[in-house]
């Protein structure tokens, strides 16, 4: 017995000493994948090169690159409704060009750009890595990513100026821009005009269903297009001819085949997919890519009645009141006549489905939504807590939900109907807060335009860039023009591309963006401070190589 | 309600089963244990029926062999058995038969001991013919042990002749005895928790003792990390409650019975929501990285789930404190240790216990708010033509039940425990509350004579849960009082499913919320563990093995729905909307540890090695959809949900794993019960930190010294002095986050389709570490000679360092914009006090009274590291006030050097506004303007309290009756009041949408919702927290019960607060705006829209004994 005692003890302690032989520490994965484990397969490959685009899904959002651009413009503004949309003021301070680094737009802004770019250089190395290897499908993919990349570094360039260049993925320092704004800004220019010029032939010259949402050849030129347009805020190096003759390759069908639609809402309806206009899109879905959520954002609450909306909207971002005149003034936009709302005339309750006013009819007009709202089954929409007569600013027309151009004010108390509405893409009746409508980037109309406006600042009496103009004022029904002005050729991209984020460009090239519009006062356009917007001080925390732009 | 009791009754049977059982299972090893405990008796006290007339001698000596522990001896060729021998029917002792017997043979008898000898007779005059011989032992002392206070006899009480190994114990009855030659012999009566007795033996031969409590506790056994100490041996910070002081009442969580017990454990439950967890810090905030709760170690079971043990069946809960005491635990003790001891069967009778309550749950604090009438008076009302009770219409009185049933005893070889709880509550929100049922069985057997010991504890809890809603609260608070419940047809009001909703943005009808939707879980918990100690007294003397493996499955099913027919959670919108969820985690742990104990001199030593292997998995999955034909299936059958058909449903599963390894060992020295020493070391590795740092080590070191051994001071019994260090750490909460993982990022449009894209959800931290604490810990303990007064106090530093943050970093080099890191340091501080005093100590009347108190600092040393920061350049703003419009508005700077806790915004006068009613507020840099930055704003208050109290009072008066008054208090924390910060104004959004919040600072000039410094109150707050009394019947000459108590408790009973708000207690995280928002350790003191309302209790209970 006391053997066994003896021999049991020996095998115990034993077993206390192998124990020690777990020590592995390894972790064992189960629902996610690493690096290691990922890029194996050919579908593999493309998902990994689809995170270049789906890391564009932020677009179509409220609080990113898009809503920065537009809200800083004169298109776009969201004003405090009472209690609702104050936020810190972070929005009146976009509006009003008080541009904080503390701003959280910015940050969003900056994170979703280099988001973009980091994710693009990595894809770009681990392609190129493949193509070393062997792969013959690799070199395409890296052709197209860095058209990817351009793309970024446009918009980058645009927001901030000088903004750091980061192309390698094994580069680990952390990002550094030039101490020299100005040089720093040409740097990154001139980045974007090589990168463009070298992958331009290497990319798809067509424009097929294949090539949708994709950065293909004509997209490229798309791209460089605009980057001339706009090389002498970036540069001080006018590049008109550049800009013209790029549009030119599009507009003649030598890369892709792509004409204006015959009616101009067909852009931008919920099955906009393959619209022959459209050059680049961010396709979005409501099954299968989330992110563009203008609904929400610029529908009134109770809106949720007049689509069926499986979602109640919040009531933000409206038009500002002078742009949507810009449409209906005659003397800014002649054409025909008719009923259009005007403003805050009184309407016949008894009639209110009849416009308030007399205005020109410019078939761009469904870029807006105004006037009474409708519930699905044709009932009246009502707000039961609008701004009642005791309230500091009584809504006009009661708990009737109507849509006013104009807004009383900015904060505190903005009405919450007041604005034209953004009703460019189309509304889907039982909708999700995620719309299917494909987001358009690049468009024929923009680079016609961009074309017209390249030859008319070398020539202003350039016959070619009249007759652009005014194939796109017949399309949208309004009277031609005789002559090219500064003044006419501004608006007129104006009311083409509303909130297709070309405006704060516009505005920038045409000199008017230290002008006075509504709430934001006028200043002048010194070409450096409010031209980019402040780089995000939480970038700035995080590298200390990044300097701030200049004034802020 | 036939079937609920139906399934009940099967339930309980099931129970039933499974002990009995487990009851079988250990019968045979009962078998093998020897039941005899006492000395022999003589034949002459050994009682014996006799059946025949006639028999042979060896049928009598077989006869007295199979009945008695004697044996025959003889020599067969000189004794004839099968001579017959003529007996008397009947009762006779053992001496009487063999003397009878004697009588007609010639043999006679000698007992020496358990032996008869037999011989034959030499000389037939010899009168001596029987003969007792106990020649070793020639006195032999009986008696019973006895407790001093009750009377009830004490089985199990050791009785030992001093300064010999010769000893017994006492019986189920508390008889003993034992013989012994030792002349002048002392004997030494001990028993746990009781002051040990010596008697000089003397000429007695019956000796009756009753055992007095030790009143000093020293002797208290104290549970610490991986064994036990006497509470006088302690070198760290260790509190250590027992049974007698949890709290009462309706205590449906382990947490709650020692909630304001323990110096420098604050345990909260801000609101009342009957299924909400409670928020354990202890010594305060020591981390905001991973892990801020303490470790909760059950029997033995590191990490089980706190859920998983039904209050009733717990003995003791001990607090580690220090990082000396917590080390053992290495990276998991950084925030403290809790120490779960659930109870087990003695030795002793069976005894069957049962306790049950009722409890009525009311509302004691809600928010105040504009009555019908005054908020008709006000500009721009909409009035809707009723005068509605909203908090009426969403509350109940709560009414829950509690019955507790338990059967414990045992004999030496054998303990056993085993219970069956049972609880329905039902929450004072409608719909809301949980029937939970537990059993739980904890056997003990020794085997092996002795030397090897099997326990087994099996614990299982289901529980069914409503949860509700908390919205109902909210939007009760925030209804138009003039909106009836249900739709009237009255203008601007919309009919969905029956009630009166309107469409104005962030509203809904709490009573639709409350009673159209389901929010239900049913979750189980069950845990085993297996331990087996051997004793290696033949090899080693003090030395012992124990092997434990523990497991513990926990299993959440949960429901959501939402019909058609309510306007909540887009229902209506959405064809009625359903989710379904499941979670498993499993928690399995293999331990060894070998502990010695022995001495050399007058050093007691204690050493303990010991290996750990500990494996998690979680695994999961959720489906959510909308677009429903019927209303009829709820959640069970989401193949109905349209929304899968086209792509809108939302799916998801997941799976993880991590795992901790770990060696430890400690030395305990006690050097003349005058020094004493701990040194303990755990080397541990998680799966969870990065390659390059696998491994930490976690050391520590503590002495104490008893002062008064050195230097015997008047009327003290005790007064020991401590120093301690010790280091812990903190792991990571989520597995992988050391590992560049890719995973799915949305879709992208690829050749005319849809396909999948992947990309990177993290970056790689290969050197990622666990969070280091070091703890240094000085305390001074004392305990008076006559027991009345006792106290300690402890000063302690921490520092953290390298917390466990996500901090931003550029994207390019990294793949995603977010990295996790080791950065930054904490500095807290803190005093500690407990003492407690007998006052009174008459036989009518008792009174003892303990205080604890507990201070708290803690500052952000760091949040940076090189290029590295947490935040912005170590300032970070958090906690977003939210919508409606004061969304990017954040309540809260934390910021290096600064305390952590700071709440942050504009400062206001609280009367100045200006023409549009905007509050104007203080331009605080002075320049003229006041902008809307942070340059015009400051620290407005600070979310951490000062310092907490804890004061009980007992009492015990006439015969049977007791009392217990315990308040608790929590000082000089604030809190931001939510509800004032968005509604307490005449804003025409607020007037029109929402009822108006109507507190005593109300200023009907304010038209503009801006959150401001006054809306930031001092949340300090005194309260009864729990008041008892009790009457226990006496019982002595009942046959049935052994014991009966009544008690009527309540807790919650009233609040001394100024602050306006729901609940002032301290908000350790911010529960975020969104219901569902991760919990933010670094945004404590703002009391969001989310708060259930509190409510103040009132239980009826008994318990009887059986």
């Amino acid at each position: 017995m006391k053997n066994l005692i003896k021999k049991f003890s020996v095998f115990v302690i034993a077993l206390m000493f192998i124990a020690p032989a777990c020590t592995d520490l390894d972790e064992e994965l189960f629902s996610e994948v690493t690096a290691d484990d990922f890029f194996q397969t050919p579908e593999e490959f493309i998902a990994a090169l689809g995170q270049a685009y789906s890391s564009m899904s932020g677009m179509g959002g409220s609080g990113g690159l898009w809503a920065t651009n537009e809200m800083a413009s004169d298109e776009i503004v969201v004003t405090t409704k009472g209690g609702d949309w104050f936020d810190g003021g972070v929005l009146i301070e976009i509006h009003r060009h008080e541009f904080t680094p503390d701003n959280g737009f910015f940050n969003n802004t900056w994170g979703y750009l280099y988001g973009g770019i980091g994710t693009t250089n990595r894809l770009i190395f681990q392609f190129e890595e493949l193509e070393a290897a062997g792969n013959t499908e690799a070199a395409a993919f890296v052709a197209e990513l860095r058209a990817v990349r351009a793309l970024y570094y446009f918009w980058a360039l645009d927001a901030f100026g000088n903004v750091p260049l980061s192309i390698d993925f094994t580069d680990e320092s952390p990002p550094a821009n030039n101490t020299d704004f100005n040089a720093g800004r040409l740097e990154v220019y001139n980045f974007i005009e090589s990168e463009l010029n070298e992958i331009i032939p290497l990319l798809d010259p067509a424009s097929t269903a294949n090539t949708y949402g994709r950065m293909n050849q004509a997209a490229a030129y798309a791209l460089r297009s605009k980057l001339y347009l706009n090389a002498k805020r970036f540069t001080g190096t006018k590049q008109w001819l550049k800009a013209a003759a790029d549009a030119k390759v599009i507009m003649d069908g030598t890369v892709g085949t792509f004409g204006l639609l015959p009616v101009y809402s067909d852009n931008f309806i919920i099955q906009n997919e393959g619209s022959t206009e459209s050059i680049f899109v961010i396709p979005y879905d409501k099954v299968f890519a989330g992110g563009f959520n203008w609904a929400p954002m610029t529908l009134h609450y109770a809106n949720q009645s007049t689509y069926n909306f499986t979602f109640q909207p919040w009531n933000g971002f409206s038009t500002v009141e002078e742009f949507y005149n810009s449409y209906i003034d005659p003397a800014k936009n002649p054409g025909p006549q008719g009923p259009v709302w005007t403003g805050l005339a009184p309407f016949d309750p008894a009639d209110d489905k009849t416009p308030n006013g007399m205005g020109t009819q410019d078939a761009r007009l469904s870029n807006f939504l105004v006037g009474p709202q409708f519930n699905a089954d044709g009932s009246p929409t009502e707000d039961p807590a609008f701004e009642s007569e005791t309230s500091a600013a009584p809504d006009p027309d009661g708990t009737r939900l109507n849509f006013t151009p104009t807004i009383n004010e900015i904060h505190p108390n903005g009405w919450r109907q007041g604005g034209a509405r953004m009703g460019k893409y189309e509304f889907e009746i039982g909708g999700t807060e995620n719309a299917s409508n494909d987001f358009v980037i690049f468009r024929l109309a923009d680079i016609m335009l961009t074309r017209a406006e390249a030859l008319w600042w070398e020539n202003n009496g350039d016959a070619e860039a009249l007759s652009i103009v005014n194939e796109i004022r017949a399309r949208a029904g309004v009277t031609l023009y005789t002559s090219l002005t500064a003044d006419n050729l501004f608006d007129e991209r104006g009311r083409e591309l509303f909130a297709e984020m070309t405006r704060r460009q516009d505005q920038i090239r045409f000199g008017k963006w230290g002008d006075e519009w509504w709430e934001k006062v006028s200043y002048t356009q010194d070409g450096s401070k409010y031209i980019v917007f402040p780089i995000p001080q939480v970038a700035i925390d995080a590298s200390a190589a990044l300097t701030q732009n200049p004034g802020f | 309600m036939k079937n609920k009791l139906l399934r009940l009754l099967i339930m309980l049977s099931k129970f039933v089963l499974y002990g009995i059982t487990v009851q079988f299972i250990c019968i045979g090893l009962l078998l093998a244990s020897d039941g005899v405990s006492q000395s022999i008796k003589p034949i002459s006290e050994i009682d014996l029926n006799v059946r025949f007339e006639t028999a042979s001698i060896k049928t009598v000596f077989d006869k007295i062999e199979s009945k008695t522990d004697y044996h025959f001896f003889y020599d067969e060729s000189i004794v004839d058995t099968e001579k017959l021998v003529s007996l008397k029917k009947g009762r006779t002792t053992v001496f009487d038969l063999l003397l009878n017997v004697s009588q007609q043979s010639n043999y006679k008898f000698k007992q020496i001991n358990k032996v008869i000898n037999v011989n034959l007779v030499d000389n037939k005059n010899d009168d001596y013919n029987v003969m007792i011989e106990s020649a070793m032992q020639d006195q032999n002392v009986t008696g019973t042990v006895k407790e001093e206070d009750t009377g009830d006899a004490i089985p199990g009480a050791n009785v030992v002749v001093k300064g010999t190994a010769n000893g017994t114990v006492t019986d189920l009855d508390g008889n003993y005895s034992l013989s012994f030659s030792d002349e002048g012999a002392v004997l030494v009566f001990s028993f746990v928790g009781y002051k040990s007795m010596e008697i000089e033996v003397g000429n007695q031969s019956i000796i009756d003792v009753d055992l007095a409590a030790d009143v000093t506790a020293l002797s208290e056994i104290v549970v610490t990390g991986y064994g036990t100490q006497q509470k006088k041996e302690i070198t760290s910070a260790v509190t250590s409650v027992k049974e007698k002081d949890f709290n009462v009442g309706m205590v449906n969580n382990p947490a709650q019975l020692i909630q304001g017990k323990v110096a420098g454990l604050t345990i909260t439950r801000p609101g009342g929501d009957p299924n909400d967890d409670y928020i354990i810090r202890l010594r305060g905030v020591s981390t905001f990285g991973a892990n801020q709760e303490p470790l909760v170690v059950i029997d033995g079971f590191i990490g089980a789930s706190i859920s998983s043990v039904d209050p009733a069946d717990i003995a003791s809960i001990d607090v580690l404190k220090d990082g000396s005491a917590a080390a053992i635990y290495g990276t998991r003790g950084s925030s403290g240790v809790i120490l779960i001891t659930t109870k087990t069967g003695k030795v002793g009778r069976a005894r069957v216990e049962y306790n049950g309550s009722v409890s009525f749950d009311n509302i004691d604090r809600t928010m105040n708010f504009m009555t019908a009438a005054e908020y008709k008076a006000v500009n721009g009302a909409i009035d809707l033509g009723s005068d509605t009770d909203w908090l009426d219409e969403v509350t109940q009185t709560g009414v829950s039940q509690v019955h507790n049933l338990s059967l414990a005893g045992g004999t030496q070889g054998t303990q056993y425990r085993a219970s069956v709880n049972f609880r329905d509550v039902q929450g004072m929100a409608i719909n809301t509350g949980f029937q939970q049922i537990n059993g739980r069985l904890n056997l003990t057997q020794t085997a092996l004579n002795g030397r090897a010991k099997f326990i087994l504890n099996l614990a299982t809890t289901t529980k069914k849960a409503e949860f509700g809603f908390k919205d109902a609260f909210r939007y009760a608070i925030l209804s138009n009082p003039t909106l009836p419940v249900k739709f009237d047809g009255t203008a601007g009001l919309t009919d969905i499913g029956g009630y009166a909703e309107r469409d104005v943005f962030d509203y809904w009808n709490p009573v639709s919320i409350a009673e159209q939707n389901l929010n239900d879980g049913k979750d189980t918990r069950t845990m085993g563990q297996l331990r087996f100690e051997y004793d290696f007294m033949d090899l080693v003397d003090g030395l012992r093995l124990s092997l434990a493996y523990s497991q513990q499955v926990e299993n959440d099913i949960r429901g959501q729905f939402f019909p058609s027919t309510a306007k909540f959670g887009d229902g209506s919108a959405n064809n009625a909307n359903a989710e379904r969820s499941t979670e498993r985690r499993n928690n399995e742990l293999f331990e060894s540890t070998l502990d010695w104990v022995g001495s050399a001199g007058s050093t007691d030593i204690t050493v303990l090695l010991g290996y750990s292997y500990q494996d998690f998995f979680t695994e999961g999955f959720r489906m959510a959809g909308g677009q429903f034909l019927t209303n009829e299936f709820t959640y069970n059958n989401m193949s109905a949900s349209q929304d899968f058909n086209n792509g809108l449903g939302t799916v998801e599963s997941y799976a993880h794993s991590s795992r901790l390894i770990a060696f430890f060992g400690r030395v305990n020295l006690n050097i003349n019960n005058t020094y004493f020493f701990s040194v303990s070391a755990r080397q541990e590795g998680s799966s969870r930190f990065g390659e390059n740092n696998k491994w930490g080590l976690f050391p520590a070191v503590s002495g104490a010294i008893d002062i008064n051994q050195l230097a015997s001071i008047g009327g003290l019994a005790n007064l020991k002095f401590r120093v301690s260090y010790g280091r812990t750490g903190a792991i990571p909460g989520e597995s992988y986050i050391s590992l560049q993982r890719f995973g799915p990022q949305g879709n992208f449009f690829f050749n005319g389709a849809y396909v999948p894209s992947y990309g990177p959800v993290s970056n790689a931290n290969p050197d990622l570490a666990w969070e280091t604490k070091d703890e240094i810990d000085v305390g001074l303990d004392f305990v008076t000679e006559n027991g009345r007064w006792s106290g300690t106090a402890d000063y302690y530093v921490r520092t953290i360092t390298d917390m466990i943050l996500r901090v931003n970093v550029p994207v390019p080099p990294n793949l995603f914009a977010q990295t996790d890191v080791n950065i930054g340091e904490l500095k807290s501080s803190g005093f500690e006090f407990a003492a407690e005093w007998k006052a009174v100590q008459n036989t009518g009347l008792t009174y003892s009274t303990g205080l604890n108190f507990s201070t708290f600092s803690t500052k952000i040393e760091s949040l940076t590291s090189g290029d590295l920061s947490f935040g912005e350049g170590g300032v970070l703003f958090r906690a977003n006030m939210g919508s409606p419009g004061q969304n990017d508005t954040e309540l809260v700077r934390v910021k290096q050097g600064e305390p952590l806790g700071d709440l942050w915004g504009p400062v206001w006068d609280g009367t100045t506004v200006d023409a549009d009613g905007v509050p104007v507020f203080d331009d605080l840099n002075g320049d003229g303007s006041v902008c809307n930055c942070d340059d015009d704003r400051k620290v407005v208050g600070n979310g951490l309290p000062d310092f907490t109290l804890g004061w009980n009072n007992s009492f015990t008066f006439g015969r049977g009756w007791d009392a217990n008054l315990f308040f608790r208090g929590t000082f000089g924390h604030d809190l931001l009041n939510s509800y004032r910060g968005f509604y307490e104004n005449l804003e025409s959004t607020t007037v029109g949408s929402w009822n108006i919040v109507k507190t005593d600072a109300f200023d009907p000039n304010v038209k503009k919702a801006v959150v401001n410094s006054q809306h930031v109150e001092d949340a300090s707050f005194f309260k009864l927290d729990n008041a008892s009394i009790g009457y226990s019947f006496d019982m002595s000459g009942s046959k049935a019960f052994s014991n009966i108590r009544i008690y009527l408790a309540g807790q919650n009973l009233f609040t001394i607060t100024n602050y306006t708000g729901i609940d002032p207690e301290v908000r350790y995280v911010d529960t975020g705006e969104n219901f569902g928002d991760p919990d933010d350790a670094l945004s404590p003191g703002i009391e969001r829209r989310n708060t259930y309302f509190t409510s103040r209790t009132v239980t009826l209970g008994i318990s009887l004994g059986f």
